[in-house]
């Protein structure tokens, strides 16, 4: 937290109203509340969830359903949008379709995917990948597309075999323009993880969210609310940080 | 005996913006062994195609490219292009010591390939700069590396497309010189294009003018001078006054009169 | 540039639809509630005669856009505030950056713990989702490049009219942007709501199809939903186009 804080230049002052409103939250906040229980009954909140051994595994259902998901979204979307880029008539084939996949919320797949394959992890997956792949495969594209030409004819003179053109020059070339997408796609894969676990409640944090909703206990919501949030911005904290140092090695710019 | 390359009754069409384009027609050129040859040419004359399809980059649309008297279908083996476009064709994640090993590394052993890549950046005076990442270096020594890539490779061909256009005359001259002495130690076939006039005429030992719409070769002229070339007495000679004199009206220019194009 | 019409990607469209018909009619594809496209469209066809289809739809529209328009207010508003006054903006913005790390969709059953079962929970659900890309892209919008600031002072601009006529126009474009976004969002996160809270709306139609084993209008409603986002989507572009025609060529969104 402290580095974004130096890159970003948003200075850790700001961070001042929202421990104020906790504090106040804390010291006004009646314990009994149905509605806004304060934060330190958060965590007697999701005390049964550790004591019945069931917070653990469902922070680990929903990481891998998220980090399996991402990974597949990354290897289609790379592949999809390398040749995509490459080829102008392959994207005029493919880009109508695509864009109307594209279009399709994730959230409308989630019933869908549900009646079709059924409550399964499986399930969780294909409805993460998806909305996830298009960043990547965006991006990838764009790169692929505006890669110089120069670049491209280089290992052919040199006589490189297409095994060694697409290890030492395609994929290096591309990488930073899929960690970019990547970026933008974790962020989303776990909110759509999440999403899937609310809505059919399968497993994972999400599924312990709806239940905890469900059973009207406010401060087991606003505790897992909370690690939810951990989650989400230990994501967003590694993405941002991997994407930057790897593009400024292979972009060459220090 | 058969020249190193050559192609006759070239012709190449692209597909343009409203259809296809002719670009070259009826291109008859053929390069001896150690010689070095300029193509020159107005912007959009054709020159570069004309390069790419020797180097096996862009396939021809009718007529035949033989290297060496076989007929070639991609980039044929020893034939490297080195890019006007140096930012590009280097790899700013690799060194210049990797950068130069590219095109090597996967055919020799360590020790062969580490003897190559000092051979080549000693030859073109780089290798103290060996290990910096090549986008801290200035644009000529840049352009420099590109050289010595094609150079590790040991080309008997080496295509040059403006080499030497995105740079400022200064280190141009001193590059144009580098070159000649890496040419009389490796004896390699050089075609380098070109548009500047001086400089096709201060190196070549003949050239040929592309002109025309689709272009072929206007005019082919042998150039005599003297090796060594040196910047200052030979461009006082005569004889290389007047054979510039010729190239400029080659292109269409007269005296007297402002350029026609 | 005008564009042609795009005769390979139509025919590709159709073709993938062709064999998707032809893999599950030859049980290929077996999957016992995948529909083929023809009873999908039979379904569409069940649901608008019905009835059910327009009413969900007037719904959910009604709740992503009520949601969205309130957003759009507080967003410009509060992101006007963070992005010209300084001291704001540096003693909030770090709350904010920590208060988005939180997943939007998790707040999904806080809502419904506030507002029970209700067209409320849609509405702020909505609101919240479409806040988030409002805000910042205004406050970003909002920074103005110092250069066009230069010109107001040489001018000698009041400080009023370099608001007017120099900062807001400069935002235009990156707001317009953040309102596409939060449309879009505010539009999935109200069917999330209406999916696990509120029983009305596509979101709950959808989840009622699914529970009736309706494959065909399942899937018909997420072709509707599909074609809203995308009328949606159009309709803030050709508004924006319409209302700011110079101010968004400068971002280069024309092209897209």
């Amino acid at each position: 937290m402290k580095a974004k804080k130096e890159r970003g230049g948003t200075p850790i002052r700001g961070l001042l109203p929202l421990v104020a409103l906790l504090v106040i939250w804390e010291l006004v906040g009646d314990p009994a509340s149905p509605y806004f229980p304060p934060p330190s009954t958060w965590i007697d909140g999701i005390q049964p969830l550790i004591d019945a051994d069931k917070l653990l595994p469902a922070i680990g259902q929903t990481s891998l359903t998220f980090v399996l998901g991402l990974a597949i979204a990354t290897a289609l979307g790379a592949i999809v949008g390398t040749l995509v880029g490459a080829s102008r008539s392959v994207d005029r084939a493919l880009s109508p379709s695509l864009e109307f996949l594209r279009a399709l919320p994730a959230a409308s797949l989630v019933p869908v995917a549900a009646l079709v394959l059924g409550y399964t992890t499986q399930m969780k997956l294909v409805v993460v990948v998806l909305p996830a792949t298009w960043p990547i495969l965006l991006t990838c594209r764009t790169a692929r597309r505006t890669l110089s030409p120069v670049l491209l004819d280089t290992p052919r003179t040199l006589g490189l075999s297409t095994w060694h053109r697409t290890t030492k020059i395609l994929t290096p070339a591309l990488t930073p323009a899929v960690l970019l997408g990547v970026r933008v796609a974790a962020p989303l894969a776990l909110i759509i993880t999440l999403l899937v676990e609310i809505v059919t409640r399968v497993n994972g944090l999400g599924a312990a969210l709806g239940a905890a909703q469900a059973g009207f206990l406010s401060a087991q919501v606003y505790g897992l609310l909370t690690i939810a949030g951990i989650l989400g911005f230990a994501v967003n904290w590694i993405v941002t940080r991997a994407e930057t140092s790897v593009s400024r090695r292979m972009r060459g710019t220090v | 005996m058969t020249p190193t390359i050559s192609c006759t009754d070239l012709e190449v069409t692209l597909p343009g913006a409203s259809g296809a384009v002719n670009i070259l027609a009826g291109v008859n050129l053929s390069v001896a062994k150690a010689e070095f040859v300029s193509i020159l040419g107005t912007s959009g004359s054709g020159k570069t195609t004309l390069l790419r399809v020797l180097g096996g980059l862009l396939p021809a649309t009718g007529g035949e490219v033989r290297c060496d008297g076989t007929p070639i279908q991609g980039p044929p083996d020893g034939v490297v292009t080195v890019f006007q476009d140096y930012a590009h064709s280097l790899l700013p994640w690799r060194t210049v010591r990797r950068n130069v090993a590219l095109g090597i590394e996967a055919r020799l052993g360590r020790a062969e390939r580490d003897e190559r890549v000092d051979e080549a950046l000693t030859m073109v005076g780089l290798l103290e700069r060996a290990d910096e990442y090549p986008w801290r270096l200035s644009g000529g020594m840049q352009q420099r590396v590109q050289i010595a890539r094609a150079l590790a490779t040991r080309p008997r061909v080496l295509l040059m497309d403006e080499p030497f256009g995105a740079l400022d005359a200064m280190t141009k001259a001193s590059l144009q010189d580098q070159l000649q002495q890496v040419q009389s130690l490796t004896e390699t076939t050089i075609v380098f294009v070109t548009h500047d006039v001086e400089e096709a005429v201060y190196l070549s030992d003949r050239l040929v003018v592309l002109n025309g719409s689709p272009a072929d070769i206007g005019l082919t002229l042998d150039i005599p001078l003297p090796r060594p070339r040196h910047q200052i007495s030979t461009k006082e000679r005569a004889d290389y006054l007047e054979l510039r004199h010729r190239v400029y009206e080659a292109l269409g220019h007269t005296v007297g009169e402002p350029a026609r194009g | 540039m005008a564009r042609r019409i795009n005769v390979l990607g139509a025919a590709v469209f159709v073709l993938a639809l062709g064999l998707w018909e032809l893999l599950v009619r030859t049980s290929i594809l077996d999957f016992a509630y995948l529909p083929p496209p023809t009873v999908v469209a039979q379904g569409l066809g069940e649901l608008v005669s019905s009835g059910e289809l327009g009413e969900a739809l007037g719904h959910t529209l009604f709740a992503a856009l009520s949601g969205w328009a309130l957003a759009a207010l507080a967003g410009v508003a509060a992101g006007s505030v963070l992005g010209l006054v300084r001291p704001v903006w540096m003693y909030s913005m770090a709350s904010l950056e920590a208060l988005r790390a939180l997943p939007i969709v998790a707040f999904v059953p806080v809502a419904v713990l506030l507002f029970g079962f209700s067209v409320q929970t849609e509405i702020m659900v909505a609101f919240y989702a479409a806040l988030w890309p409002i805000l910042l892209n205004t406050i970003s919008g909002m920074r103005t490049e110092p250069r066009m600031l230069e010109s107001g002072a040489v001018l000698r601009l009041s400080r009023a009219a370099v608001l007017w006529k120099i900062r807001l126009p400069g935002a235009t474009a990156m707001i317009v942007v953040g309102l596409r976004l939060g449309l879009s969002v505010s539009l999935v996160l109200t069917l999330v709501a209406e999916m696990v809270g509120n029983p009305a709306g596509l979101g709950f139609l959808l989840v009622e199809k699914g529970q009736a084993l309706q494959p065909g209008q399942m899937f018909a409603a997420v072709f509707v939903i599909g074609v809203t986002g995308i009328i949606l989507n159009a309709l803030v572009m050709g508004a924006a186009r319409l209302a700011f025609r110079g101010q968004m060529a400068s971002s280069g969104e024309v092209s897209s």
